[in-house]
């Protein structure tokens, strides 16, 4: 595996010379395809499991941000080869630039539905998106075919949660995100969140143990 | 980690994307201030079904002589076939050997822009 194919010859191939001229706007493939491995945009989860996930998770987001460009981050590989894996028939196979593709999609798409997302929200003069800014955007951006599923996984997720009612403690598990140690997270409720204007938002509150207790969310700052 | 009636409700459902990275890519957008945590789970889920959903219809699309193979150049076909898609167009462009476009600039002798 050509890990270290240098950028620059790459980088001239797939970012290319845009045949401008024809209907489409093509791209320079190489005879071996592959992606350069550049340590800014942790592509191969596998190796960067340590150093990748866990130097993207261990600070605050406003200072790695200011690293990482937008186009940067992905999903890792394996978790998008598998749900793509599970998408087609199971006699199918996935070429590797299929898969490194479909993970820039993904940063792609979530950046889409995010930033429609967030225009809702700044004209509603709201500052925290919510679930139904996320739904709303899906169904402007064409992705209508998803609101009934989601809102039934939300629904469950609501009934599940609400099941766990007083229970102080509870973790979401694995289910949720497999980087969530208790290095990750040292910030418990940031007082920003329940804001002095007395906005009852359910705002996602990222600790170690999910709490979902009624008694914190109505508290009031007058 | 206690509550494991939670971990089988979510793990049931499966989720099996880091949310912590779908939410870093999320605050990447420019004004994005704070996101609430079904905004996150929703997205993330999304994100699934849209993973599931560009991976079939473009092994569907499949056109190669291996129809076994999701390929490349099937993500960009439907990518382009698809108006849902059309917002994927600018990262997906068409792939072409470098001797296949110089024979098109041969055959075509137009004068290009300076890149």
């Amino acid at each position: 595996m050509e890990e270290d194919r240098s950028t620059t010859d790459a980088s001239q191939l797939t970012l290319g010379i845009s045949g401008e001229y024809m209907s489409g706007g093509y791209v320079l493939q190489s005879q071996d395809v592959s992606v350069p491995n550049d340590p800014c945009f942790p592509r191969n989860n596998a190796c960067d499991e340590d150093d990748g996930e866990e130097s993207l998770n261990d600070h605050d987001d406003g200072g790695m941000k200011e690293n990482f460009r937008e186009q940067d981050i992905y999903l890792p590989i394996a978790n998008v080869a598998r749900i793509m894996k599970n998408g087609i028939p199971q006699t199918g196979k996935i070429a590797k630039d299929a898969k490194e593709c479909v993970q820039e999609c993904v940063s792609e798409f979530i950046s889409f539905i995010t930033s429609e997302a967030s225009e809702r929200c700044h004209q509603e003069k709201r500052k925290t998106i919510n679930g139904e800014d996320i739904l709303f955007a899906m169904s402007t951006l064409g992705f209508d075919m998803y609101l009934e599923p989601l809102k039934l996984y939300l629904q469950k997720f609501r009934e599940a949660m609400k099941g766990e009612k007083g229970i102080p403690g509870v973790s979401v598990g694995e289910g949720l995100g497999e980087e969530l140690t208790d290095d990750s997270f040292t910030n418990q409720l940031p007082a920003g969140i329940i804001t002095a204007d007395g906005q009852q938002q359910n705002v996602m509150v990222y600790t170690t143990s999910y709490q979902q207790i009624p008694g914190v969310q109505q508290i009031q700052f007058s | 980690m206690s509550g494991d009636n939670v971990n089988h409700a979510s793990n049931s459902k499966g989720i099996s994307l880091p949310m912590t990275r779908v939410k870093m890519i999320m605050k990447s957008s420019p004004d994005v201030s704070s996101i609430n945590q079904e905004a996150l789970l929703i997205t993330t889920k999304a994100t699934e079904l849209f993973v599931q959903y560009l991976a079939l219809s473009s092994f569907n699309n499949g056109s190669g002589k291996d129809n076994k193979t999701l390929l490349y150049s099937d993500l960009a076909n439907t990518v382009e076939g698809t108006e849902t898609f059309q917002f994927l167009t600018d990262i997906l462009p068409k792939k072409i050997f470098a001797r296949d476009y110089l024979k098109l600039i041969e055959e075509n002798p137009i004068e290009e822009a300076d890149n």
